[in-house]
């Protein structure tokens, strides 16, 4: 399936927020032939215009973002060590030991205290931020200074892997809703669409905020991954989606709620699709949709997300099946919106 | 020489051999001795590599564990997920959202469960045991259990790396850093006439307990032997004054079960070499094979050498290659000097 491949070297791209120039260089790569016109705006969001088979009846944005959670280097110690601060939300608890790449290619693991020195507390403890460092094997900061500097990009290693009917890999929240995005440029569209591929998602949704200012569109449908948490120890009431139901459409999460017949209609081009589809069941987290539906004069706003688990861990694992649905979904969703025949806004 | 030394330790970290089950590990090391040494193994799957003069009354032995921490599968749950416990001194701090390799039917990857705290309901400075945490390996119950069993091993999946200056970085480095020093040694000492019986034993079980050199050293009965293992490099929480340090040579052990004689003849003969060396003083327990191999038999004078390793039982080991060529070199020469 080509756009696993395209997954494959999307996930395996370095991009924290503000940095996703890497990842912004392979998509104008997969959408030059396909786009008919490309914009990059101010912030570095790629704005492409791509023609269906009929002008659209409305201006439809379609978006994912591209960068993911990572870390920032903020000093180096005079033992060559590096601290740094989280860029995105990242649970601290899977920072320790990990190996990461700093910079331009240099690489590091984030160091700890070994376990046979920890007191006996200690081992059933998570290590605060301000006590975790990552380590590049510098013998002093004169020769970490040669290879790092305070500001650099932090990402942990990639580990990809679609052998199975899982997809395990870094970055999945974001760079598989541009997988998406490329999928549908590549099947072609009955109806002209934009296709938006968004920086800092991760930070402030500064990215998408702009890029609808800029497109200025009537509708919209935001791709990314939500967190997925069927996993043991959760109850089946606090899972909020489960891997391989399909993909996820939201009514409501931190930043939205979500546009309701859009909703509704997620859930009848998933039929005619023939995909199954899942409502998001709890309203935590947040995405592009939040600085999206307020631009302007506002804009009617649709999510579809992928169950991810462990989302902002070094490894995500989503169903292989979701996001081959995902794509056919969000298509149907877009054609449906467009010969949607009575617009709220005419009712008024 | 760097380089091949590298490629060398890479190749012996890449292999898998947690506790009880090192035969990946054990097959690879007996490949990288080959051209030096006789190569055997035993019951509890212990490698030994012998050369030298087999008719002389002295009989060193040289043992570096050949096992790795990793955890092993107890169960698998109605959803496909693997339960774990670990294998060996598993650090569960580095456990969560880690990428791991499932030696099962065949080779899995997963990746041990971790949720952010508002889903668990726990809190983000608490770290759950070892024993409750899942792996992942995004397959149903059913495919699941065709595939793991209970007794199945895990090891993180990470790759080894060379870091800057001549470090390195591994999840095996404790102990395959010292196996490799072992299989430096060994090529040294090709290049003499040894007029002792040398025995080098990659050793099973050493960090659930050390009963493969318990039994490697009764086999191979020696007049003395020279334990090899990692031991504490200086990094934040780990003050200077209790430890080694990466790049500042091996670490000579001082203890009650370590011969005073040896520990003192491993000195001179660095002070010869021009090798920088720690003396590493322990009042009690080294916590390495030494105290196995001391009480073997009727008893065996042994020494320990240590390489300074940062990140101990973690998937982010750190250590300098030169110590590691240091310390082969070291070994080479207390060998070639004895009678």
């Amino acid at each position: 399936m080509a756009e696993l491949e395209l997954l494959k070297k999307l996930s395996e791209a370095r991009g924290i927020s503000g940095r996703e120039d890497e990842v912004r260089e392979i998509i104008l790569n997969e959408i030059r032939p396909l786009a008919d016109k490309i914009e990059i705006t101010p912030l570095g969001n790629i704005i492409a215009l791509k023609k269906g088979k009929e002008r659209a009846p409305k201006k439809l944005m379609i978006s994912a973002h591209m960068d993911e959670a990572g870390l920032m280097v903020t000093h180096i110690t005079d033992e060559g060590f590096l601290n740094f601060v989280p860029v995105g939300g990242i649970d601290r608890r899977v920072l320790p030991g990990k190996s990461v790449t700093v910079g331009e290619n240099i690489r590091g693991v984030i160091g700890l205290k070994p376990i046979h020195l920890l007191k006996k507390d200690e081992m059933a403890k998570s290590i605060p931020l301000s006590e975790l460092y990552i380590d590049i094997g510098a013998a002093s900061r004169e020769e970490a200074e040669k290879a790092v500097k305070p500001g650099d990009e932090v990402t942990f290693d990639s580990v990809f892997d679609a052998s199975g009917k899982a997809i395990k890999g870094r970055a999945l929240d974001g760079r598989a809703g541009c997988a998406i995005l490329i999928g549908m440029m590549r099947h072609g569209l009955k109806y002209d669409a934009v296709f938006a591929f968004t920086v800092q998602e991760e930070t402030s949704l500064c990215g998408s905020e702009t890029a609808a200012y800029e497109v200025h569109p009537a509708a919209a449908i935001v791709v990314d991954a939500t967190a997925a948490a069927d996993v043991p120890g959760v109850g089946s009431g606090k899972q909020a989606c489960r891997l391989g139901e399909g993909p996820v459409v939201p009514f409501m999460d931190k930043r939205t709620i979500y546009d309701h017949a859009y909703y509704d209609m997620a859930f009848r081009a998933a039929e005619k699709a023939g995909v199954k589809c899942q409502a998001k069941q709890d309203i935590e987290g947040g995405n592009d949709a939040g600085a999206i539906h307020v631009s302007r004069e506002g804009v009617r706003t649709a999510a579809v997300s992928l169950p991810c688990r462990y989302l902002h861990s070094a490894v995500g694992v989503i169903s292989r099946e979701d996001f081959s649905a995902a794509i056919k979904l969000t298509a149907g969703l877009a054609e449906m919106i467009e010969e949607e025949r009575s617009d709220r806004h005419t009712l008024c | 020489m760097d380089e091949k030394l590298r490629e060398m330790v890479f190749r012996l970290c890449m292999a898998d051999g947690t506790s009880g089950d090192e035969t990946g590990a054990r097959e690879t090391a007996a490949r990288e001795f080959a051209p030096y040494a006789e190569t055997s193994s035993d019951t509890l799957g212990n490698l030994t590599a012998e050369m030298g003069d087999m008719g002389s009354k002295t009989h060193i032995l040289v043992d570096a564990h050949l096992d790795q921490i990793g955890l092993i599968v107890t169960g698998i749950d109605k959803s496909g997920f693997i339960n774990v416990d670990g294998c060996g001194g598993m650090d569960r701090r580095v456990l969560p959202g880690s990428a791991v390799a499932v030696y099962g039917k065949e080779k899995l990857y997963g990746v041990v469960c971790c949720m952010p705290p508002h889903f668990t309901g726990s809190k983000e400075d608490e770290v759950q045991e070892t024993g409750r945490m899942t792996v992942d390996i995004g397959c149903t119950c059913e495919e699941a259990k065709r595939l793991v069993k209970p007794g199945d091993r895990i090891l993180f999946r990470t790759e080894p790396k060379a870091l800057l200056g001549g470090r390195i970085s591994a999840p095996a480095l404790d102990n395959r850093s010292s196996v490799a020093a072992l299989v430096r040694c060994a090529q040294i000492l090709s290049e003499k006439r040894l007029s002792c019986h040398v025995t080098f034993l990659c050793s099973t079980r050493e960090e659930v307990g050390g009963q493969g050199a318990v039994t490697g050293a009764y086999i191979a009965n020696p007049t003395a032997a020279i334990a090899v293992d990692v031991g504490f490099a200086s990094q934040p929480g780990v003050r200077p004054e209790q430890c080694g340090k990466l790049g500042g040579g091996p670490m000579i052990g001082f203890a009650p079960a370590l011969n005073r004689a040896m520990s003192e003849k491993l000195v001179s003969v660095a002070e010869k070499l021009g090798i920088p060396y720690r003396r590493d003083v322990m009042g009690g327990d080294t916590g390495t094979n030494s105290e196995n191999i001391s009480a073997s038999r009727a008893g065996v004078p042994t020494g320990l050498v240590s390489i300074p390793e940062r990140n101990m039982h973690t998937p982010a080991e750190i250590v300098d290659l030169q110590d590691v060529e240091n310390t082969a070199q070291l070994i080479a020469e207390y060998i070639a000097e004895a009678e």
